[in-house]
Parts: structure tokens; C-alpha cells; sequence
């Protein structure tokens, strides 16, 4: 039988690592293949040699049987692949129409026929059952529906083989449900899709089949309905993981953070935490669940001091710090693992000596005075590097070269280490493999364990069901609910999370939110 | 037993030490290649202007380097040359590497020369206090003149880039203003009177008629290189460098790390703006001795020049400056002897920073002529290739 797609022998190697050693990869036509592995196992590497970016060191690809050389993406394009990278690349300012027929616009005498390319974009959305406005502009839409337009993007450019690479990373579950349906409706229509993840639950419910890499290497390729998620977890890191992490009763102490009526502004100065109240206690995780956007990230950097508190007030052990700068609170007692770690979390071009300092750097024994002392801070790394296990070759090395696993155990280590009385915790495994996952996850938990208040925002529901003792989820600055975390569905989460609560009322009305928050103010 | 396991482990050591070190040398080495074919690059272009102009290219080059590092006179020429460019260029760097974009170093410069210069004339005072409190006048007024700029961001959020240019502009017009009406001494020149023998930084010659014969070179040499030895210090050994390197790596990692913004961001600034004036005061008490208008401009351009070149590290910045120096004195002797305009050797310093900037080409061409090898390994496979046997290619 001849496939779809067939990589025979792929080895593609860069300076010092070997990305891809000898991977074979076939893929039937018209199936959904999920190709999992944890970060670094060379899917990216293997995507990028079928999609055209890169070019391997030995191996045949060959597409419907036959062998092809592909130089750049537009020789793979030319042969029908589509590839919907992890970040997006679409144009903010631009509408849906311009960006999906950006670089192959129609035109007439040398100017872009705009109403060609309204209908070529309306003609395409029809076909494939992908509902779009092209009018409307990039920047104004949620994740999901620009996620539809870099898949008609491809689909534009007449592919009938897709790659999707970590489609659901940025996703609600609901988001993702629809994703799944379009995927498949896709397939319908005898488009073959290659679907890159490292969640199995999408693994068992989208793909026909799935193939593993670890390390570099082939581990296999099975049947979806002849696996299951322990089996894939064993193949994907090469020993038994804990899939569901165990964990002891909480034993809650003392309140350690109160948090009541905080109102915090965003970047275009609206209302982006409403009316927050909640409170922590030692030795506790409170998880907040919701989808991104609802006003997580400035809830944390509210609290974090990195936004001032328009109104409301936050305590530690019943002392007010919303008046204290970022360096206040944190010799007050508070850690945060950052959600963006590539930007916040660390500095990529310093070192990982100067990157684990920056919570400790003015005080004994890292310094006396104003001067360093550069051996402790040495030993204060190779200490945190062996006790969080960081692979690196050395602690002078700049953050950049390390893998995204490594970096978060770098930020981890240095927030951790402080020994903080509340730890926050931003999207702590985002983009991590399972093997980094449950390593983060033990680490939590474990500063849990110590007597650390710790707050968990996460936009992973499974993260926040797993960890959680009690779990609050925030809707449109608000939180609508708090359930006891061992007592929550997914189900229940799910709809509160887009903004349905018990009393079936809908909220996704922004305008009766508003009014709503305006009778409670 | 146990002597065996430890002299093992020390031999490990060692070895890595040493990888460490070669891994280092190499990072340095990989760091100055992109300067090194800069300079290489231009000087080829250069020859081509020089042909064109009728002039033999080697010749010029020759004669370059012997009037700029060949001989003792010449020598002495490139430190007066590089000691202002040292200042400038330390100053510009502390900026880069703080994340500050001062490109008001010129107009720090000169502020600080009127201001040192003022202090230099108008008091009587024995020469212990009154060298020091003349190059503190300078420094305060490079500074002063830096935190205008910072001013205005900071109260007004208007980008220190716009702000600092336009005072260059500033403090061109306001020494001018001041020496050629209330500093002025005589109707005839528009300049300051000259300042007091107690506020001169010796010159060289005057320790010794032997040693630095017809060059006006002057121990401030000492002031700079002690600015760069501080600097450096700062940079790599305490607190404040700390906080300076990481808010210049990275804002947002720093702002959430706890370290204060605005703090940062003076201190550098005025830091900055003072080691600027600093070098402009250190130039007229150790060359002019009194300030004439117009007397010079470009200093505080050529330091960022210089820091550019110099990767903006202290070390590096430093022998930039001083290399930049040579290539003024060349250029100046060169001129002298030969004729040749020295605005050639300003079309070769801009040859070079361009080709720096231009490493993005590098990389171009490097993936043209490696298109079946591996890309994204940058100058140094170029270079690899270009020196590895053609034999060993093949066998690949």
C-alpha cells in the first residue's frame, strides 16, 4: 500500500545533537496522526524536514509513493503540505481575508483585487465548513477562531496534508472540543492531518493512529484504539511517570494571603480584575482556573506589585502590602513563578549564576555591602542546578541554551529557594514535557508541604484538578465559583470557565456583566 | 586508594577548567572575528577608494600604522588621540549596557569641559584642591546636562533617544553663547581665559623634554584608565553592576525580580552623562587649557563608535577607543607627510562599523556558498570551511 506520506530513514543532526537518527514516519491518507514526544524528541525537527525548512542529512521523503527533495517550504507547498505553527503567524492589524491570501493575493493590474480576495476567502470558509468574518480584524478575536484562520491559511494554499503543530496549547477545552470537530470534518473531506501534541487525552480522542519519539529515535507507531495513555507515557519518557500526581491531604494553617475586593487595570487600562476576593492559607493550593485572558495575569502581577491595586487590598498574615514596590513584597515573604518565562522568568542573554541571584542578590551571603561575592554566588548555583536538577553544562552559560523544561526548573529553583510564605504560580508546566510536568508538580507540591501558601493559576484544567485543594475560577475579572478541589468535574469547571453558573444564568453577555458588577459596586 | 580517587578528581577538574577556559577563549575569539572581518572588509573597499584616488593602497596603510603605533612619538600622538575617546566611550557603554540609549554623550562632553574650565580659571586655589575640584566640576556638569533627558522621561515619558540629541544641540549653542559673551576674555577670540597652572593635568613633556617630544599627550591617560578599571569593577563585582546588567539584559525580568526602574535608569544616565563631562574636562586641562569655541566636535559620536566596536563591554570598548585613537593619529600624520586627506581614513571607521552592523550579509553569504552544509552556524563555519582542506571536504 502506498501512503500519504512516508519519511524513510530521516537523520537530521545539528551542532552537538543528533535531532533526528534514522526516523521512519508513514502516514495514511485521509487519517489523523499524532505525533507525540516530549520536548527535544525531534518532532518540531521532523515537521520542519517535511515541511520543507529544513533539510536532512540522510533519508528519503516520499509523498503518495513518490520521492521528492524538498529545498524550501515552498517546494512542500507546491505539493499540497500545510503547516499551522505552535505561534501564530498571522498580521494583528490585518483583516481575515488579507491574512489568509497575504503573499498570494489575487490582483488586478497590479493592485490586490479586494473583492476577490473577500470572495475567495468566503468561497474557501463555505467549503470546509469554517465559519469566518473576513472583515474583521486579527487582533480583535479570540485564540481559537485565529487558529481557524491559520488553518484556512493553509487550506488557501490548496494543502490536503496538515501539519498542526500543539494546536490545543492555547485553548479552552471547550475551544479545543470545537477544534477537534473541525479537524475531523477536514478529514471528511480527505485531508490528512499530522496532529503534534504531548496531551493524550487529545491523542486518545482525535488521532487514528500515533507515532512516539523520544530521545531523537523511533519508538513506535501504534493504533490508537490498541494503546492507552500509560502506555504512551512509558514509550514518550522511557520509564514509568505518574500521570495523575499523588498527593498527600492538605493541611491548611494559618491565613496567609487575603485578598479582598481588588480591582486591577490592564494595558489599555480596562477593567481587568473586577472584584476579586479570595484568601490562601499556609499550606494550601488554591488553583484558579479559567481561560486565558479573563484577567489571570493581572490578578497575579497585582498581587506580585508589577500593577497597582486601583482599588481593594491585599495581605500578608494580615499585614497590607498593596502600597509596597515589587522588592517590598518580595523580602515580605512572596515567590512567583511568572507565566511568561522567556520574558519575566528569566533573562535569556544573562548567565544562570546572575539569573538565580535576582531574588537574593542584596542580601547574605551573596553579598556584604555593596559588594558580590562571586564564589558564593557560584556555589549558590551549582547548588540550585544539582537540588533541581537543570541540565546545563555549566552555571556561566547564558539562560538562551537552555531547553524550556530547564529554564522553568531555573525560575522554579530561584523562586522556590527563597522559601516564600506564598508562592504563585503561573502556568507552571506550560509547553513542558511530562517528565518536566511531574517534576514541577512534586516541586509545588512539596513547598506546599512546607508550610507555603500557594496560589496556582493555570489554564490546564487537568494541572488545576490534579494540584488544587481548592479551586476558584475567574470569568471576566470576577470569580464566579469556588468548589473543594477533589469535588470538581471537568464538566462543571468547563461551563463556569466560560462563564455559566449553576443558576443557569448566561453570562456570556458581557453587557449583563457589566451590569451586574455595576449593581454590586 | 583514596590519593588515587583525589589526584583523578583533580585531574578532572583540571581538564574541565581547561574546557571552560578554551570554551570562553573561543566565545572571545568568535566575539572579536566579527570585528576582525569588519576591519578587514573595509580596509579592502578602502584600497579601492585609495585606487581610485591614485594612491597605493599598501603604502597608505603603511604609513597608517607607523604614524599611529611606529614609534614612540607616534605612540604618545594615539594616547592624547584615544584618552577623550576612552571617556566617551566608557560613558556610552555604561549606557548600552544599562539599557539607557544615551546618544547625548557629545553635549555631556562639552558641558562638562565649559564647566571644569570655569572652575579652572575663576579660582585661586592651591593645586590639590583645585585639579580635583575642577574634574568634579566636569563630571557634575556631565551629569547635570544627562539628567535633563531623564527628566523629561521621567515626568513627562518623552524617549530619552529624541531628548538626548536634541541637547547636543543645546549645549552647542549655550558654549558658544557663554564663551563668546560672559566668559569671553578678549575682544579678539571667542574663547575663556586660560585656566590656572594649579588646574593643568601635566603633559608629558613637561615631566620630561625627552620623553614625549612635539605631542601634547598628558597624564590624564591615568584618569581614563582608572575610569575603565572602576567601571569594570562596578560592572562585575558589586550590587549596583548587577542591577545595571540585568535591567540592561532585560527589563521585564528585572522589574519583576524586585530592582527599582527609575533608580536604575538615573543612576546609569548620570553616571553616564558624568564620565562623559568627566573626559571633556580632562581634554582641556591636559590639551587646550581654555576653552575655545568650537574647538573640536565628535568626541562623544566617535566614543559610541567606539563602544559599538567594542562589543560595549568596558575591556572591549576601551581598546576600541584607544584603536580609534591610532587611527586619528595615523591619519593626522598621514596627512601631514603625504597629503593624504584624512577624511579617507574617516570613510575607512565608517566602512568598518558598517560592516559590523552588516553581519546579517555575513550569514547571507556564509548560506549561499554552504547551501548542501549545515546553516544557522554563522561566521565561524565560514571560516572553518574557508580553511579546511579541500580533500577532507569530499571525504564528508
Amino acid at each position: 500500500m502506498t501512503y500519504e506520506i512516508e519519511m524513510i530513514g530521516i537523520r537530521k543532526e545539528f551542532p552537538g545533537v543528533v535531532a533526528n537518527d534514522n526516523i521512519d514516519f508513514a502516514v495514511r491518507k485521509g487519517e489523523i496522526h499524532a505525533l507525540v514526544g516530549e520536548n527535544g524528541a525531534g518532532k518540531s525537527t521532523l515537521m520542519n524536514v517535511l515541511f520543507g525548512l529544513y533539510q536532512p542529512d540522510a533519508g528519503t521523503i516520499k509523498i503518495r509513493g513518490e520521492e521528492v527533495k524538498f529545498n524550501n517550504n515552498l517546494d512542500s507547498i507546491a505539493k499540497g503540505i500545510g503547516m499551522v505553527h505552535q505561534s501564530f503567524k498571522l498580521v494583528p492589524s490585518f483583516t481575515v481575508a488579507e491574512n489568509i491570501t497575504l503573499g498570494h493575493e489575487p490582483s488586478k493590474l497590479g493592485f490586490v483585487d479586494k473583492d476577490a480576495v473577500r470572495e475567495n476567502v468566503i468561497k474557501i470558509s463555505k467549503r470546509f465548513g469554517l465559519k469566518v468574518d473576513p472583515d474583521s480584524r486579527i487582533r480583535d478575536m479570540p485564540v481559537g477562531i485565529q487558529q481557524r484562520v491559520e488553518i484556512l491559511k493553509a487550506l488557501y494554499l490548496l494543502s490536503d496534508i496538515l501539519i498542526l503543530d500543539e494546536p490545543t496549547g492555547v485553548l479552552t477545552p471547550q475551544e479545543t472540543d470545537e477544534l477537534f470537530e473541525v479537524v475531523r470534518s477536514l478529514v471528511a473531506t480527505g485531508i490528512t492531518v499530522i496532529f503534534i501534541t504531548h496531551k493524550f487525552r487529545e491523542v486518545m480522542a482525535i488521532s487514528d493512529r500515533v507515532t512516539v519519539l523520544r530521545d531523537g529515535k523511533w519508538i513506535g507507531t501504534k493504533d490508537t484504539k490498541d494503546t492507552n495513555p500509560k502506555e504512551l507515557a512509558r514509550m514518550m519518557v522511557g520509564r514509568e511517570v505518574l500521570l495523575r500526581i499523588d498527593k498527600t491531604e492538605a493541611n491548611p494553617k494559618e491565613q496567609v494571603l487575603t485578598v479582598e475586593n481588588l480591582k486591577v487595570l490592564d494595558n489599555r487600562l480596562q477593567e481587568a480584575v473586577r472584584d476579586v476576593s479570595l484568601s490562601v492559607k499556609a499550606g494550601e493550593i488554591l488553583g484558579i482556573a479559567g481561560v486565558e485572558g479573563n484577567g489571570q495575569r493581572e490578578l497575579v502581577e497585582g498581587i506580585i506589585g508589577l500593577r497597582t491595586a486601583v482599588a481593594g487590598d491585599i495581605r500578608i498574615n494580615g499585614k497590607s502590602i498593596t502600597k509596597m514596590s515589587v522588592r517590598q513584597r518580595r523580602d515580605y515573604g512572596i515567590s512567583c513563578v511568572p507565566e511568561d518565562r522567556y520574558v519575566r522568568g528569566v533573562a535569556l542573554r544573562a548567565s544562570l549564576e546572575d539569573n538565580l541571584i535576582i531574588e537574593n542578590y542584596d542580601k547574605a551571603p551573596i553579598s556584604k555591602g555593596q559588594v558580590l561575592n562571586l564564589k558564593k554566588i557560584a556555589q549558590h548555583a551549582s547548588r540550585l542546578i544539582s537540588e533541581f536538577d537543570i541540565r546545563t553544562p555549566s552555571s556561566k552559560v547564558i539562560a538562551s541554551t537552555l531547553s524550556g523544561g530547564n529554564l522553568q526548573k531555573v525560575v522554579l529553583a530561584r523562586e522556590i529557594d527563597a522559601r516564600p510564605k506564598l508562592l504563585i504560580v503561573a502556568q507552571p508546566t506550560r509547553g513542558l514535557d511530562v517528565g518536566s510536568i511531574e517534576f514541577v508538580h512534586r516541586r509545588i507540591l512539596e513547598a506546599r508541604d512546607r508550610g507555603a501558601a500557594v496560589l496556582l493559576v493555570s489554564a490546564e484544567l487537568e494541572e488545576v484538578m490534579s494540584l488544587s485543594d481548592r479551586i476558584a475560577v475567574l470569568y471576566e475579572g470576577n470569580i464566579v465559583g469556588t468548589v473543594k478541589g477533589g469535588e470538581a468535574t471537568e464538566e462543571e469547571l468547563g461551563l463556569m470557565m466560560a462563564g455559566i453558573t449553576d443558576e443557569g444564568e448566561d453570562q456570556r453577555d458581557s453587557h449583563s456583566v457589566e451590569q451586574q458588577v455595576s449593581q454590586e459596586v | 586508594m583514596p590519593s588515587k580517587t583525589t589526584k583523578t578528581s583533580v585531574l578532572l577538574k583540571s581538564s574541565q577548567m581547561f574546557k571552560l577556559i578554551l570554551m570562553q577563549l573561543s566565545g572571545l575569539f568568535r566575539k572579536s572575528l566579527n570585528v576582525i572581518m569588519a576591519i578587514l572588509a573595509a580596509a579592502v573597499v578602502g584600497s579601492i577608494l585609495m585606487l581610485i584616488v591614485g594612491r597605493n593602497p599598501f603604502v597608505v596603510y603603511r604609513l597608517l600604522f607607523q604614524n599611529a603605533f611606529g614609534s614612540e612619538r607616534a605612540l604618545f600622538i594615539t594616547m592624547q588621540r584615544a584618552t577623550p575617546l576612552i571617556f566617551t566611550a566608557i560613558s556610552s557603554s555604561i549606557a548600552f549596557r544599562t539599557g539607557v540609549f544615551n546618544v547625548g554623550v557629545e553635549g555631556q562632553f562639552f558641558i562638562g569641559a565649559i564647566a571644569g574650565t570655569f572652575v579652572g580659571y575663576a579660582f585661586q586655589l592651591p593645586m590639590i584642591l583645585h585639579l580635583p575640584l575642577s574634574l568634579l566640576a566636569g563630571f557634575l556638569g556631565g551629569a547635570a546636562w544627562a539628567y535633563i533627558p531623564t527628566l523629561m522621561r521621567q515626568k513627562l515619558g518623552i524617549s530619552e533617544i529624541i531628548t538626548t540629541i536634541m541637547t547636543n544641540y543645546i549645549a552647542t549653542f549655550l558654549i558658544s553663547w557663554l564663551t563668546n559673551y560672559p566668559m569671553r576674555e578678549t575682544p579678539l577670540v571667542a574663547e575663556t581665559p586660560i585656566v590656572q597652572n594649579t588646574a593643568r593635568i601635566p603633559q608629558f613633556v613637561n615631566l620630561n623634554p625627552n620623553l614625549a617630544k612635539g605631542t601634547q599627550a598628558h597624564l590624564g591617560i591615568f584618569i581614563a584608565l582608572a575610569v575603565v578599571i572602576i567601571t569594570w569593577y562596578i560592572f562585575k563585582y558589586t550590587k549596583l553592576g548587577y542591577q545595571w546588567r540585568m535591567v540592561g539584559l532585560s527589563a521585564l525580568f528585572s522589574e519583576f525580580g524586585g530592582i527599582n526602574m527609575d533608580k536604575t535608569f538615573i543612576g546609569g544616565m548620570l553616571v553616564s552623562g558624568g564620565i562623559a563631562g568627566l573626559g571633556g574636562v580632562v581634554e582641556i586641562l591636559g590639551v587646550w587649557r581654555r576653552y575655545k569655541d568650537l574647538f573640536a566636535t565628535g568626541f562623544g559620536f566617535k566614543g559610541n563608535l567606539a563602544s559599538l566596536l567594542g562589543g560595549q563591554s568596558i575591556i572591549g570598548s576601551t581598546i576600541a577607543a584607544i584603536f580609534y585613537g591610532g587611527l586619528e593619529a595615523g591619519a593626522l600624520g598621514l596627512e601631514w607627510s603625504t597629503g593624504i586627506p584624512r577624511q579617507l581614513i574617516d570613510i575607512v571607521v565608517g566602512l568598518i562599523i558598517f560592516f559590523m552592523a552588516a553581519q546579517g550579509m555575513w550569514s547571507f553569504l556564509n548560506k549561499l556558498k554552504l547551501k548542501n552544509g549545515k546553516p544557522g552556524e554563522g561566521m565561524m563555519a565560514f571560516v572553518k570551511r574557508m580553511f579546511t582542506p579541500k580533500r577532507k571536504e569530499e571525504t564528508l
